[in-house]
């Protein structure tokens, strides 16, 4: 299954690490990602492909936890397995 | 002021009046702000120890406890205690001085990217790179560590940070955090209490959340309003007390028959406050197969994690607990759990005059002052205190439970003695784990702490010698320590004095003087390194598969 988070962080550095190493360590592979600022600089606009056969919530528990994540939202890819593959290569 | 002393201030201020730490190059600035603070730091051997100590101080009174280390070396040395403290939910705030911004990224002397390194080990983690950010960060961290699910929040400060000037006004009082008004889920009550009331085999399987949400006695009014049996992880030992007839003790790999016997034969599990770990479950696809589950936990993140729940609720044990209360009728179960109680209890008739470390830990627990707190090792020692000794209160159980890491003991003693000062506290060890963080008994001679600490010496690795002998054809790699030093020497060094036992008929003259004497004591007590721990449920089984020594 696919799934396509977009997420809003606060404006840290470190944020990018952290959501790839708890999308990681969960088990997550992810297909893609883009990732611009706010319009007013105050925090980043992610976007994150997911790949994975578990259910999206055991990721999507763990990354709300995070303290730089300020709102998440998780919607079904239409994604192919095969479209996936060819972004990740 | 700088931001160094501002550092210092706001832990003064947040009455903070323990820290644990090692100084170095990087966090020099902050030492220099805390000569004659009222804030009292208590130099370790080993930052490492320093912030088990920090851990012990904070699981022994439920305070947060704070460390301190310098960048690089300081810095990686806390790595190991801060993932044992997000293992098991331990409220922690490590303070790290870190390299200059100026040469941060150049590879410079001490540097290490401790940011980085914290994403997998910490529940939280800030690098302070602006001053008139850090009073702001070291409240957010503070906050943090205590909030939800507890956990270890690290603060890198870099020296120009700590050297910048900054304005702080003190305020004369600390903000209250304020109480937050839950809305309880009056739906999901509705199905727990209907659950509850229509089970015939209903146990409550407690996890340390619910004294980590201060709900011990809650729980122990629901356990005594809804009458069910109850069994709890190792980090719950002590939720229940001792005496409460339809308590079964500890569950999982080496938890009692009874235990894992009657949650794999119930048909509701009341989770609360626990995790489904693998220790506990054993086969997780066997696991209590024809139990509805209620769960109840702080982090979301926990409920369906590996178990999914019939009934599923986030929120505050406090609260939840009583409006969960309604009675049951399970009288044939209770009279069941209490004769597999019966039937599967201790046995310590060991033949022969050699110490049986199951006997002389009762007798130990038996000896021990009211409300003393006690601070394990990781390992077969580590299970035997489970299994026989008993608690009052979880805050007198130290174990490092999910991390399970070898050299907690010694150290967590330390910090556990400080917190609670008129308790006795005693680390019970094994012969590998001592060593580990043996340094730490130049700060128990330093402060003159009266830790006592006995050590359960089989000249083994035991626990992993007992797996090679089960499940690798005894080929025994790497296990054998029969070269050890003369602990009783080696505490001597410390001026700790101490005895060393090896036959039963000694245990109790041995006990005595150990509790008699009022400083520091070291007891060594050599086993036999053929004793094992039972029962054990073997890697990929069920619970109900236990194996017992009689079996072999």
């Amino acid at each position: 299954m696919n799934h396509v988070l977009t997420i809003q962080t606060k404006n840290q550095p470190v944020v990018l690490e952290r959501l790839l190493q708890v999308t990681r360590y969960r088990g997550f592979e992810v297909a893609g990602m883009e990732m611009k600022p706010m319009a007013d600089f105050s925090g980043l606009l992610v976007t994150l492909s997911i790949v994975s056969d578990k259910p999206i919530s055991l990721l999507t528990n763990q990354l709300n936890k995070l303290y730089d994540i300020d709102y998440l939202d998780c919607v079904e890819s239409e994604l192919t397995q095969t479209q996936a593959s060819s972004m990740r290569a | 002021m700088k931001g160094a002393e501002l550092v210092i201030k706001l832990l003064e201020q947040k009455g903070v009046e323990h820290i644990f730490g090692y100084p170095g190059g990087a966090i020099m600035p902050i030492y220099d702000a805390l000569y004659q603070s009222k804030v009292k730091h208590y130099l370790c051997r080993h930052e490492q120890g320093g912030a088990f100590s920090a851990i012990g101080y904070a699981r022994s009174s439920g305070k947060v406890g704070v460390c301190m280390a310098t960048s690089g070396p300081g810095a990686t040395n806390l790595v190991t205690s801060l993932a044992d403290a997000l293992l098991d939910s331990v409220p922690l705030v490590a303070i790290t001085g870190q390299v200059s911004q100026a040469v941060m990224g150049t590879d410079a002397f001490q540097e290490v990217d401790v940011l980085g390194l914290s994403l997998a080990v910490t529940k939280h983690s800030f690098m302070v790179t602006d001053v008139t950010e850090l009073e702001h960060t070291l409240n957010e961290a503070f906050a943090l560590a205590m909030s939800g699910r507890p956990g270890p929040v690290l603060v890198d400060i870099p020296k120009d940070v700590q050297l910048a000037e900054v304005q702080f006004k003190p305020r004369l009082v600390e903000e209250a955090a304020t109480a937050q008004q839950q809305f309880l889920p009056a739906a999901a009550l509705d199905q727990a209490r209907l659950l509850i009331q229509n089970a015939k085999r209903p146990i409550a399987y407690i996890g340390g959340g619910v004294h980590m949400a201060d709900a011990v006695p809650q729980l122990q009014d629901f356990l005594a309003n809804s009458a069910m049996p109850s069994v709890t992880t190792l980090k719950a030992m002590g939720t229940v007390p001792p005496s409460n007839p339809y308590y079964l003790g500890m569950l999982g790999m080496h938890g009692t028959q009874a235990a894992n016997l009657a949650v794999q034969q119930c048909d509701l599990l009341i989770c609360l406050g626990a995790r489904f770990d693998d220790r506990v479950t054993g086969k997780l696809a066997a696991f209590a197969p024809d139990a509805k589950v209620i769960h109840i936990d702080i982090d979301p993140a926990e409920l369906h994690k590996l178990r999914r729940a019939e009934c599923a609720m986030l929120g505050d044990l406090r609260q939840l607990l009583p409006a969960m209360s309604v009675p049951t009728h399970c009288e044939d179960w209770l009279k069941h759990c209490v004769s597999m109680k019966q039937q599967h209890g201790w046995r310590y008739d060991h033949p022969g005059e050699r110490i049986f470390a199951p006997l002389m830990l009762k007798q130990l627990s038996e000896r021990m002052p009211d409300n003393a707190v006690v601070c394990c090792d990781v390992g077969q020692h580590q299970m035997w205190v489970a299994q026989h000794m008993s608690f009052s209160h979880p805050r007198n159980h130290l174990s490092s439970g999910g991390l399970g890491t070898m050299g907690f003991g010694l150290p967590a003693a330390i910090g556990a003695q400080l917190a609670r000062p008129k308790d006795t506290v005693v680390t019970v060890s094994g012969d590998g784990s001592f060593m580990m963080n043996v340094q730490e008994l130049g700060t128990i001679k330093r402060f003159r702490l009266p830790v006592k600490i006995v050590i359960v010496d089989n000249q083994r690795l035991g626990m992993v010698k007992q797996w090679q002998e089960l499940f690798f054809n005894e080929r025994y790699s790497e296990t054998d320590l029969s070269d050890n030093p003369d602990f009783v020497s080696l505490a001597a060094a410390f001026a700790i004095p101490g005895h060393s036992i090896s036959r039963k008929d000694e245990v109790l003259p041995a006990l005595e003087a150990m509790f008699t004497w009022p400083g520091p004591y070291i007891l060594h007590v050599r086993i036999d390194e053929t004793d094992n721990v039972w029962p054990l449920v073997p890697p990929g089984a069920a619970n109900q598969d236990m194996l017992t020594e009689k079996a072999l």
